[in-house]
């Protein structure tokens, strides 16, 4: 270990760098000034179901994390006992007494999330330490954090993606199978209820969609088009939300409101989001002239293993298919970003509610561009989604 | 020294009662003197001879049991010279039968048992059929081969006897019912576990606290201390509980790897039923990894990291606590379902599509959503490791000035949290077809079971890096305090462990050889494999290299990490004939792999998680560990430790195969049954097992040294070996926080070279140096 630098040096730049090191201090928006000086900050515990006392650093407890983790232990027992997988594979076996297991499981986890948020609530910025050497110099380290966090859920859809490319290209298609008239690629003959891939583009933009009011789409694809926009809406949101909290030339009262509008639209957005996709999995519409039965109606499910397909341009001519497969993928796939958007939407409700209490404000704006950093990834990820899932 | 004489006396009993043990197994005399008709077959099966079996009564075997019932067969043959008249007749006929599963018991002398198979005794050998009572195991289809000799009676086995041989089968009861009443009752245990559990901890910890200070000892003064520990977020404390829990989970995987061994200590031995085996060597590569290895890395990442690198603690505190209390939460239900017998049996690979299949047991749910919480917990102390060495080392502190050990922990968390993912897709695909009945691993909806592999092994193969190069860190550490100089090549070595993270992601298909994966990409993976063995090798030298150069002083933590050369190397050199494809058919899934990892896992990681707890544990606690007991520690379990695993290999290449519940040996030279080993597997085995309580039990005596220099150990001074990064500069324990002004990394040389050489080197070197004494 060596340095071509000489110890005076070394000291320097350090006295000079220190300075931003730590606990960065910051104007307080209200101050509520209290006189703990310097000396105290790292002796303090603070209280571990909070609110916590940020002019003394992070938390040194919570009891957030235990209640947490034992609140998953509780619900992933519940959901385990609750759904079972038949002996044939071809269904669940729904066990409704243990139900209350997964709900106390959630009530669990709320609470836990409850008391870190009840931490988090006096968070004024005060604290926002930044990272000391390369490659992040001087960023913030909560942000330095984010998008490492982002490159774990990089490998999340990857592997989403990895099993729906291995599934998609290793999967013969229903279509050149009816096509073949009922017979393989490789000659053999196609009996009733064989895997082959129906892709959910079949049931919501393909051949299938029952009518083409809209000039430019079929009207199964109204939810997932509107999501689209709503999604990329919202980022746009967010962003506003951001810059309206670094606004100096608003009172704070009046600049709360409009973040916590602004916010308040994310949040809405984000809701229609997922009330969409349900309505679009499990509800379908028929309003005036609009009409599109639920994929579920339609009989795309992961247990059917007798779909009628009658393919495009066929006449009368059908194969029984196994569809699981590419409903499983396709439910998978898109619930998982589903629970993203979910995961944001509870972040939003804290964060609303912050922006209600005055929580932000020009020094302490910065979780906005966090949670806006991740809603961004979110919505990236619906757009590789969107066009892989729902169009192709 | 009076503690020594005692644990001395007390192993040397356990040690004399193990290796008696296996003598008490049921093996009734006279194998030598039996004249066993039944071995002598002599060329093909005749068909005149026809076996059968029967139920007591005669009526033909039931096509299912009922678990756990006991039945009378009847059993012979019928034809062949046996049956005719033959004067002077001396013996009519033999038999030999195996059972896949469930108990056989004898029932008269006509019968014996030998290695596990039932054959008849000179008695029987003067009859055609005999009787025997079979126990039902719990499940599983139960298979029977009945093989008879018809003997012509004149004495001379061979000629003129003819044999033949049926298989019978009686299938397992249907499992719908066993499905519901096994989860049914599994909440019971399930809650019952977690009180039992929470109790003992409770009283243990209660203890450690009454001892801490009797006098004041009172429930309010314990209610605050314990919460302080439950809700900690401080870096050392989490730090501890890691270690903790860590050491529980290698304690308990230790007992369950002992269990699988008395069950293999003796051929056709059911000490435990294939059902459990199935559970055991699941749990015990599960806990092994994920709840042992894995946090106790994490323990010493967490105390020491923020340490070395001069930061006040990690970045995301609470962030680090849920990180850990995932760990315990998760357990609890990788574990639940074996105290109702229906643990996950599907091994810590979780092989597709058994793990997605009605046959694994229920308990494969909780295993899949409790690894799911593990790679929760891994992907947040990714997050909270990566950003802390990125962004909070000391500001002097460049990426090439940073220790070692953390570059190692480093490099490894970077590779399980760009891994981990993809498991955990993987375990959420598991989860959903066991729960809601989804079809990705269900291959009559066209699901493909390689995807399963590929996305586990993607993960799989650097997890194995994720546990062994942190080891390469402490023993960098330690071999450079111990030689008193610097690492040789410490820029090498940073490549190196970095090339080795990277490769490991190219590599993994070298699980998957035999596995019906692409050809192409069997020799790609093939080439990539033997390339890891480079980097790999230059640690190596470079370790060598580094004592070469330096002046080495034998602390336990040293001899701890020359055992980890030895053996690591040597795991490393068994490793490099897998990647061989075809040497690869022939050894995977053998015993071969099973002391392949071994070498690399208990070799590597565990003799360097040793080295760690010896070198730093006056760091973490302020007390001296006795050298006297660690030296006993080393020696007892190296030796122990190799033969325990060295024959290993040797059974690998004769065929045993590994998570097989028992195995068969030949009843003589001339034996034919397919499957089954030379006799010399068998006294294999018993010296393995053997050797495996003497590991096992060594630990204890490491665990007994940190309890008791813990309660009554010398204290420790700042920097007892001479260490020279910033983790030996505070106080040991370390205050809270552990730096009031974050340290400065100078150049030692610059700051030294001037001086005269002795002092330079006495400062560093030796380790009781009264300047260092006074930095406490
Ligand atoms: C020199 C470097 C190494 C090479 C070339 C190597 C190669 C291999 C190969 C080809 C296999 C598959 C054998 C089979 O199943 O047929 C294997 C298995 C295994 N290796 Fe290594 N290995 C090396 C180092 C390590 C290290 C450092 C560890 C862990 C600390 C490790 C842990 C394992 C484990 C756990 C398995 C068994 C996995 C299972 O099937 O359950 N290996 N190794
Ligand atoms: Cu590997």
């Amino acid at each position: 270990m060596s340095t071509s630098l000489t110890e005076e040096r070394i000291r320097q730049i350090i006295n000079e760098e220190m300075k931003d090191y730590g606990v960065r201090k910051r104007a307080p928006p209200s101050a509520s000034d209290d006189d703990h000086g310097d000396d105290h900050h790292y002796g303090h515990h603070g209280n571990g179901w909070g609110p916590h006392d940020w002019e003394h650093g992070a938390p040194h407890n919570s009891w957030a994390p235990i209640i947490m983790s034992f609140g998953i232990t509780i619900f992933l027992f519940g959901f385990a006992s609750t759904f079972v997988m038949n002996d044939d594979l071809n269904d669940t076996v729904f066990n409704g007494n243990y139900l209350p297991i997964v709900l106390v499981g959630f009530a669990v986890i709320i609470s836990g999330l409850l008391v870190w948020w009840r931490q988090d609530m006096s968070f004024d910025g005060h604290f926002e330490p930044k990272s000391a050497g390369a490659p992040f110099q001087n960023i913030d380290i909560r942000k330095v954090g984010m998008w490492i966090f982002l490159m774990s859920e990089m490998m999340v859809f990857s592997s989403l993606f990895t099993t729906y490319i291995r599934y998609r290209m290793g999967t013969e298609s229903c279509q050149a199978i009816l096509d073949n008239h009922a017979t393989y690629s490789n000659g053999l003959p196609f009996s009733p209820g064989d895997a082959c891939w129906v892709p959910a583009s079949y049931f919501i933009a393909g051949s299938h969609s029952e009518s083409w009011t809209l000039v430019l789409f079929p009207d199964t694809l109204v939810p997932g088009a509107i999501n689209t926009f709503a999604l990329i809406v919202s980022s746009f949101t967010v962003v506003l939300a951001l810059k309206t909290a670094n606004r100096t030339d608003l009172d704070h009262e009046e600049r709360s409101r409009k973040i916590r509008n602004y916010l308040g639209a994310t949040l809405i957005l984000a809701t229609l989001f997922l009330v969409l996709k349900l309505i679009e999995w499990f509800v379908g519409f028929n309003i005036g002239p609009f009409y599109a039965p639920s994929l579920l109606d339609d009989g795309y499910t992961i247990h059917n293993e007798m779909y009628h397909f009658a393919g495009a341009g066929h006449g009368g001519e059908y194969i029984d298919v196994n569809l699981r497969l590419s409903a499983a993928t396709f439910y998978v796939a898109t619930g998982t970003h589903g629970a993203h958007v979910f995961g944001g939407i509870i972040g939003l409700v804290y964060m609303t509610y912050k922006a209600h209490k005055g929580g932000y404000s020009p020094t302490n704006a910065v979780s906005i561009e966090y949670f806006g950093i991740y809603w961004h990834f979110v919505d990236l990820v619906w757009v590789l989604v969107f066009p892989a899932f729902y169009l192709y | 020294m009076k503690v020594n004489v005692k644990i001395l006396a007390i192993t040397a009993l356990l040690v004399a009662s193990l290796m008696l043990a296996p003598s008490l197994q049921a093996r009734s005399g006279g194998i030598n003197n039996v004249d066993s008709g039944c071995t002598c077959h002599s060329g093909s099966p005749s068909s005149d001879v026809s076996p059968f079996m029967t139920l007591g009564n005669g009526s033909a075997l039931p096509s299912e049991y009922n678990p756990g019932e006991t039945y009378t067969f009847s059993f012979g043959f019928t034809g062949g010279p046996g049956s005719e008249f033959i004067a002077e007749r001396q013996n009519t006929g033999g038999f030999n039968l195996v059972a896949t599963s469930g108990t056989l018991t004898i029932l008269d002398d006509s019968t014996q048992m030998i290695a596990g198979q039932l054959t008849h005794t000179t008695t029987g050998n003067d009859q055609m059929n005999w009787s025997v009572d079979w126990t039902a195991p719990s499940s599983g289809s139960a298979n029977f081969q009945l093989t008879v000799n018809s003997v012509d009676g004149d004495a001379s086995p061979g000629d003129g006897d003819h044999w033949a041989q049926s298989q019978f089968v009686m299938g397992a009861p249907g499992g719908v019912g066993e499905t519901t009443t096994s989860s049914a009752d599994g909440i019971t245990v399930l809650f019952s576990a977690i009180l039992l559990v929470s109790l003992m901890l409770l009283i243990s910890v209660a203890y450690v606290f009454y001892r801490a200070n009797p006098e004041s000892f009172s429930w309010s003064a314990f209610a605050p201390w314990i919460s302080e520990w439950l809700t900690s977020t401080d870096h050392k404390k989490v730090g501890t509980l890691y270690f903790v829990a860590g050491l529980f989970y290698f304690l308990v995987g230790g007992v369950i790897a002992l269990m699988i061994r008395i069950q293999l200590s003796v051929p056709g031995n059911d000490f435990l039923t294939q059902d459990q085996y199935n559970q055991f060597f699941t749990l015990h590569g599960t806990v092994m990894i994920f709840l042992a290895a894995m946090p106790l890395i994490n323990g010493f990442a967490n105390w020491i990291v923020p340490l070395q690198i001069g930061a006040r603690d990690l970045a995301f505190p609470r962030i680090n606590a849920m990180a850990f209390w995932l760990n315990p939460a998760g357990s609890i239900l990788i574990l639940c379902g074996v105290f109702s017998g229906t643990g996950a049996d599907v091994g810590w690979t979780g092989y597709q599509p058994i793990t997605s299949w009605v046959s694994s047991h229920p308990g494969t749910t909780f295993w899949l959503a409790g690894q799911l919480m593990l790679v929760a917990s891994s992907t947040l102390a990714g997050i909270n490791f990566i950003t802390t060495i990125c962004a909070m080392r000391t500001p002097s502190m460049g990426w090439m000035q940073m220790p070692l050990f953390t570059w190692s922990v480093f490099v490894s968390v970077m590779c399980l949290f760009i891994s981990i993912p993809a498991f955990g897709i993987g375990l959420i695909e598991a989860f959903l077809d066991r729960t809601i009945a989804t079809a990705f691993f269900n291959t009559s909806a066209g699901g493909d079971p390689l995807l399963w592999s590929h996305l586990f092994w993607y993960f799989g193969h650097p997890e194995v890096y994720v546990v062994i190069i942190p080891a390469f860190g402490i023993v960098s550490e330690v071999l450079a305090t111990s030689s008193r100089r610097s690492i040789f090549g410490y820029k090498s070595m940073v490549y190196a462990m970095a090339g080795i993270g990277f490769v490991s992601f190219i590599v993994y298909g070298h699980h998957m050889l035999t596995s019906g994966m692409a050809p192409w990409l069997r020799f790609v993976m093939m080439l990539t494999t033997m390339a890891v063995a480079v980097p790999t090798g230059i640690k190596i030298f470079n370790w060598l290299a580094t004592m070469h150069g330096g002046s080495l002083v034998y602390r336990t933590h040293t001899l701890w990490s020359l055992g980890f050369l030895v053996t690591f190397t040597l795991g490393g050199i068994s490793g490099m004939f897998f990647p061989s494809i075809a040497m690869d058919i022939h050894l995977h899934e053998t015993y071969f792999v099973v002391a392949h990892f071994h070498y690399v896992l208990v070799g590597g990681t565990v003799f360097g998680l040793f080295a760690a707890i010896y070198y730093w544990y006056p760091k973490m606690t302020g007390k001296m560990m006795d050298e006297r007991l660690g030296l006993l520690h080393f020696l007892i379990a190296f030796i122990s430790y190799n033969g325990l695993f060295w024959p290993m290999h040797k059974l690998g290449l004769m065929g045993m195969t590994r998570r097989h519940h028992t195995y068969f040996i030949q009843a003589n030279e001339y034996s034919d049954v397919v499957g089954t080993l030379p006799p010399e597997v068998a006294s294999w085995n018993s010296f393995i097992t053997i050797n495996a309580f003497i590991f096992g039990l060594s630990t204890l005596i490491m665990v007994t040294n940190m309890v008791m220099t813990l309660v009554k150990g010398k204290k420790a001074p700042a920097d007892p070996w001479g260490g020279w990064s910033f983790e030996w500069l505070v106080s040991s324990p370390p205050p809270t926080p552990s730096f009031d002004d974050l340290p400065t990394l100078i150049d030692v040389n610059e700051e030294h070279g001037s001086e005269k050489k002795e002092n330079w080197l006495t400062r560093l070197m030796v380790p009781n140096d009264p300047d260092e004494e006074g930095m406490n």
